[in-house]
Parts: structure tokens; C-alpha cells; sequence
């Protein structure tokens, strides 16, 4: 007898936890990107007024700079143990942050998801170069004799679902992803994945970065952060003007359920996650390819699983860091997905508001296409001034529009030409289909 | 003579309460034990995962009455190895069970490397 595979199960996002540059609190980022009102301050690292990294985008009611925990600070409203807490990251703690505010936005308790085996954690971060830094440095200073017995757990590329599986107690799956600024994209299609086949039926997907000189500086010496220092400048992608991203930090967190799961416990579906797709460039450990080759494979095939085709899209939340390179190979790659179709999606880059957060950055505007869904407004580009030239055909809106997008498309793209795409519906969509 | 404090080490007791770092100073400067008690009791409470108002006794458990686990008993050592410039093993390590045990240790482990220094 042949085995019938079963259809593939709905997912949809029932909670969304916000740590961003521009604001700590879902209402707070709805309302800035609404606006287009943007999170970057001017920085300082090092103590070098000389550097030429001038902006970024920071978290604001947080102070996290000190490599011990003794010394940290984040809003009052969320209780954090000392026994989580030592083994924490700074970036860990705004990531515990936003996914306390995820849980509670899908009126899900704590108890809830402690030792349910349906729940997974799937986690994006990098690690803490600055914990690393410090620890090594410690541990080379006293040549090798003694250490923080927290030191790996909280600085290497998997701290995030080592700390918050315990502090959370997770049962049902807990893994890492680390494809750079695709890894929260790659979380979050896996997750989808998860759902989809049966295995899991909720995981909560994490993205977190921490921005600090031992993050951001690095990239100066790869010349790939803008030297502005207005805000307004600094970060415009898809702007003839634009030299380079903007770094950023934070954490966003998104929970994923099977439909008839969020639909039993009388969840708010805010949207559906409707299919995922990937490519990878074969071209540079760096560059993007310089058509977009595979960011163009990785959208067609999320329209693809997603069943829906290229006039479906209302809006695209670009990859858009800012670079050169970068968006001009993603413009081309929209240009051949969409305009060579006919089809003429809103574009934005949201990282124009709050910078480029890096490992956390697919994860954040997954969430903001949640809440441009579930929220009914499509956020513009208002740093763009004089659009490139490479995106002629693309509809850019400068401010916000006011009209609910049905169906949406997520971009993300890493080193070494990882790109990951997300197609995500409204919730009306999820629930006619 | 006592050694003398470092720097470092008086950095590393500034989040204590002011009578732990004045009790650190009098060990530093007279030697006295009791003094060495007072930091060691601070100290136990100051890793304790989770933190709870309770007369610290010489019989009480670090893990099954504190709360402890490994690594905070790590973490406790490796903070006294540094504020104390002393070593303790891994073998040392594991035969510490309760308070009057980390206490008995570590002054027994001062007194050797005075001895070793005299």
C-alpha cells in the first residue's frame, strides 16, 4: 500500500514581541513606522570621535555595554532571574525581552509552553563577539588557568537557544541558525517548515544582535557602513546617494502555530505564513551577485510554495541594507520577478528607519509585514531622495500608504549569497483559502 | 606579612555592601580569619542563582539548600581564587558540599600560601 502523504498543515503568527530601534513595544513600532519616523542616534565607539561610523540604531531603555551582568539595566516590567540572567548575552536580554511580549501578545502563558513537547524554540544570533572578546582576553591574562563558567553558553553563535530553552523550559525542539543577515529568515522558513510537516505544532522563532564595537566595527574595515552622520542620510536604500548600512541591535520575536491549533484555543491569526523559499548566489563570500541571481530563484520559489504569483504581492519589505552593491543586485532581482511580470508591488526597505540589525534582520521584518497585514498599511522609504536608476519600474512609495496589503513578500540576504524569502498573507486570506 | 590588596581585587567587591569590603580590607591588612568568614558568607550569597533572605549556617547545603548548581559553585570558586590569589583544583572543587566546607577551604587555603610565603 502506498503511503498518502498528508497535506500540509497552516501556519499561522499569532504573537509578535518587539526590541528595536524604534521602539520597545509592539503599539510604539507600528506607530514609528507608520510614521516613518526613524531610530537612529548618533554613536560613538571606543572612545574615538575619529571612527567613521558617525549613526546607529540603538536600543533605547536598555544599557547592556558592560561585559558583566552585575552591571545591566532593562525596563522594570520584565523579571529576569539571576540564574537565566548569568548565562545571558546582552543581546539574550532583549531577546527574553521581546519574546516575554510575544508570548503575551498571543495570549499565551509561560506555563503554557513549559515542557508542552509541541513547542520549539528556533533561534538566530550570532553569539556575543564583545563576551567572547572579554572572556578570551581574561582567560589569556591568567594563561588559561580560570574563566567564567558562563563564558561559552554566553557568547558563542548558540546562546540564545541554550539560555532561553532553560529559562522558558522548551521541550518540543530547540535549534540554532547562523547564516548572517539571513539567519533569523532561515529560523523563521524552518519553523514554517516544522509546522507545516507535522513535527511541531508552535515555535517561537527569535532573532537578536547586539550593537557595540566589537559587532559593528568590523564591518568598517570591510567598508561596508555609511560614514553619514545625519540620520536622514545615513540609511536610504535604493537611494543613488547611498554609501553604506547602518548598523543596529535589538530583538524581535514571532510565534508560529498550526492554524487549527491557534484556531482550538481561540488564538488572534494576524497572518498567515504562507510558503518560504531559498537560493544560495554561488558567487562571493561577501557580494551579492550582481543581478541578484539567487535572491531572484529564492523569491520565485516562495511564490511557489506559496501558490501565489508574482501580481498577488501588494508590497515587498526589501533586503535594502543601504550598500551599493546590495541593493542594486536585489532592485535587479525585483525587476525581473515583478516588473518583467507586469507586476508592480509596493517596494520599501525598512532598514532605512532602523538600520541594519544583522542576524536579527529577517526576523524583524517578517514582523513588520505582520503588522503591515494585520495593521493595514504598507510603510514607505522616506530617506529616499533620488531613487538608483537600477530601480526603474519598481513602485517605491517616499511616505506610508494607507491601504491593507493581502499579500506580502519578505526578503533577506547573507554572506556568501544565502537568500531566504517569506511570502505572508493576511489573516482574511489565511482564513478564505 | 598579609599580602596586600590589589587593585582588581578591590574592584571586584565594589557591589558588596560597604562592612564586606571594610571586613576584606581588615583581612588584608591584620590577617584576621574572621574578617575572611565575613567576605566568604557574602560571597556564597552574592552567586546564588536565585537569591533568597536566609541566615547563612555552616551546615547548609550549597546545592540542595541554596539552590546551587555547578556552575555557580564555579563561579563562586573562580571569584574567591581571584579576590584571594589562591588555586583550587577541580578534585578540591567537587568535595566542597556545604558553607562551613567552602569557609573551612578557603581559609585553609590562605593559610597554606602563607606558609608558603613565609
Amino acid at each position: 500500500m502506498n503511503a498518502v502523504p498528508s497535506p500540509l498543515r497552516r501556519v499561522a503568527v499569532t504573537g509578535l514581541g518587539f526590541i528595536t530601534p524604534i521602539g520597545n513595544d509592539r503599539a510604539t513600532v507600528t506607530a514609528n513606522l507608520r510614521a516613518g519616523r526613524h531610530g537612529l542616534v548618533p554613536v560613538e565607539f571606543l572612545g574615538n570621535p575619529d571612527l567613521p561610523v558617525k549613526v546607529a540604531g540603538t536600543v533605547k531603555g536598555f544599557t547592556v555595554d558592560s561585559p558583566s551582568w552585575r552591571n545591566w539595566i532593562w525596563p522594570p516590567e520584565y523579571e529576569i532571574p539571576r540564574e537565566t540572567l548569568r548565562g545571558l548575552a546582552p543581546h539574550g536580554v532583549y531577546a527574553l525581552c521581546a519574546m516575554t511580549q510575544a508570548l503575551h501578545d498571543a495570549g499565551l502563558s509561560a506555563d503554557a509552553i513549559a515542557g508542552d513537547d509541541t513547542t520549539g524554540l528556533f533561534c538566530a544570533s550570532a553569539g556575543s563577539a564583545m563576551l567572547l572578546h572579554h572572556n578570551l582576553a581574561q582567560m589569556h591574562a591568567v594563561r588559561g588557568e580560570r574563566g567564567n563558567p558562563m563564558g561559552v553558553v554566553s557568547s558563542i553563535a548558540g546562546t540564545l537557544n541554550f539560555t532561553l530553552a532553560a529559562h522558558f523550559h522548551i521541550t518540543g525542539a530547540v535549534c540554532g541558525f547562523v547564516s548572517a543577515c539571513a539567519s533569523a529568515s532561515h529560523a523563521l522558513g524552518y519553523a514554517c517548515d516544522e509546522i507545516q510537516l507535522g513535527r511541531l505544532q508552535r515555535v517561537i522563532v527569535v532573532g537578536a544582535e547586539e550593537l557595540n564595537a566589537e559587532t559593528l566595527l568590523p564591518f568598517a574595515a570591510m567598508r561596508a557602513l555609511s560614514g553619514a552622520s545625519d540620520p536622514v542620510l545615513a540609511s536610504r536604500p535604493f537611494d543613488a546617494g547611498r554609501d553604506g548600512f547602518v548598523g543596529a541591535g535589538g530583538a524581535v520575536v514571532l510565534i508560529l502555530e498550526e492554524a487549527g491549533v491557534a484556531a482550538a484555543r481561540g488564538a488572534r491569526v494576524q497572518a498567515e505564513l504562507a510558503g518560504w523559499g531559498q537560493a544560495a548566489d554561488g558567487h562571493s563570500v561577501v557580494m551579492s551577485h550582481p543581478e541578484g541571481a539567487g535572491l531572484r530563484r529564492a523569491m520565485l520559489r516562495a511564490l511557489a510554495q506559496a501558490g501565489v504569483q508574482p501580481a498577488d504581492i501588494d508590497y515587498v519589505n526589501a533586503h535594502g541594507t543601504s550598500t551599493p552593491v546590495g541593493d542594486r543586485a536585489e532592485a535587479l532581482a525585483l525587476r525581473s520577478v515583478f516588473t518583467d511580470a507586469g507586476a508592480h508591488p509596493r517596494v520599501s526597505g525598512t532598514k532605512g528607519l532602523t538600520g541594519h540589525p544583522l542576524s536579527l534582520a529577517g526576523a524583524m521584518e517578517a514582523a513588520f509585514c505582520v503588522l503591515s497585514l494585520s495593521e493595514g498599511f504598507i510603510p514607505g522609504n522616506p530617506h529616499l531622495v533620488h531613487p538608483d536608476p537600477a530601480c526603474e519600474g519598481l513602485d517605491l512609495p517616499r511616505a506610508t500608504v494607507d491601504v491593507a496589503p493581502r499579500v506580502v513578500l519578505n526578503n533577506s540576504s547573507g554572506f556568501g549569497g544565502s537568500n531566504v524569502c517569506h511570502v505572508l498573507s493576511s489573516f482574511q486570506r489565511c482564513w478564505k483559502l | 606579612m598579609p599580602p596586600q590588596p590589589t587593585s582588581d581585587s578591590a574592584a571586584q567587591l565594589k557591589r558588596f555592601p560597604v562592612e564586606v569590603r571594610e571586613a576584606y580590607q581588615r583581612f588584608r591588612s591584620t590577617g584576621d580569619i574572621t574578617a575572611l568568614h565575613l567576605v566568604v558568607l557574602a560571597v556564597v550569597r552574592d552567586y546564588m542563582p536565585r537569591p533568597v533572605e536566609l541566615a547563612l549556617t555552616d551546615e547548609m547545603r550549597l546545592i540542595d539548600d541554596l539552590g546551587y548548581d555547578s556552575l555557580a559553585v564555579a563561579e563562586t570558586v573562580f571569584f574567591l581564587e581571584d579576590l584571594l590569589e589562591v588555586r583550587i583544583e577541580n578534585k578540591e572543587l567537587v568535595q566542597v558540599r556545604t558553607v562551613g566546607e567552602l569557609r573551612g577551604f578557603v581559609t585553609r587555603k590562605v593559610e597554606q600560601k602563607r606558609s608558603a610565603a613565609a
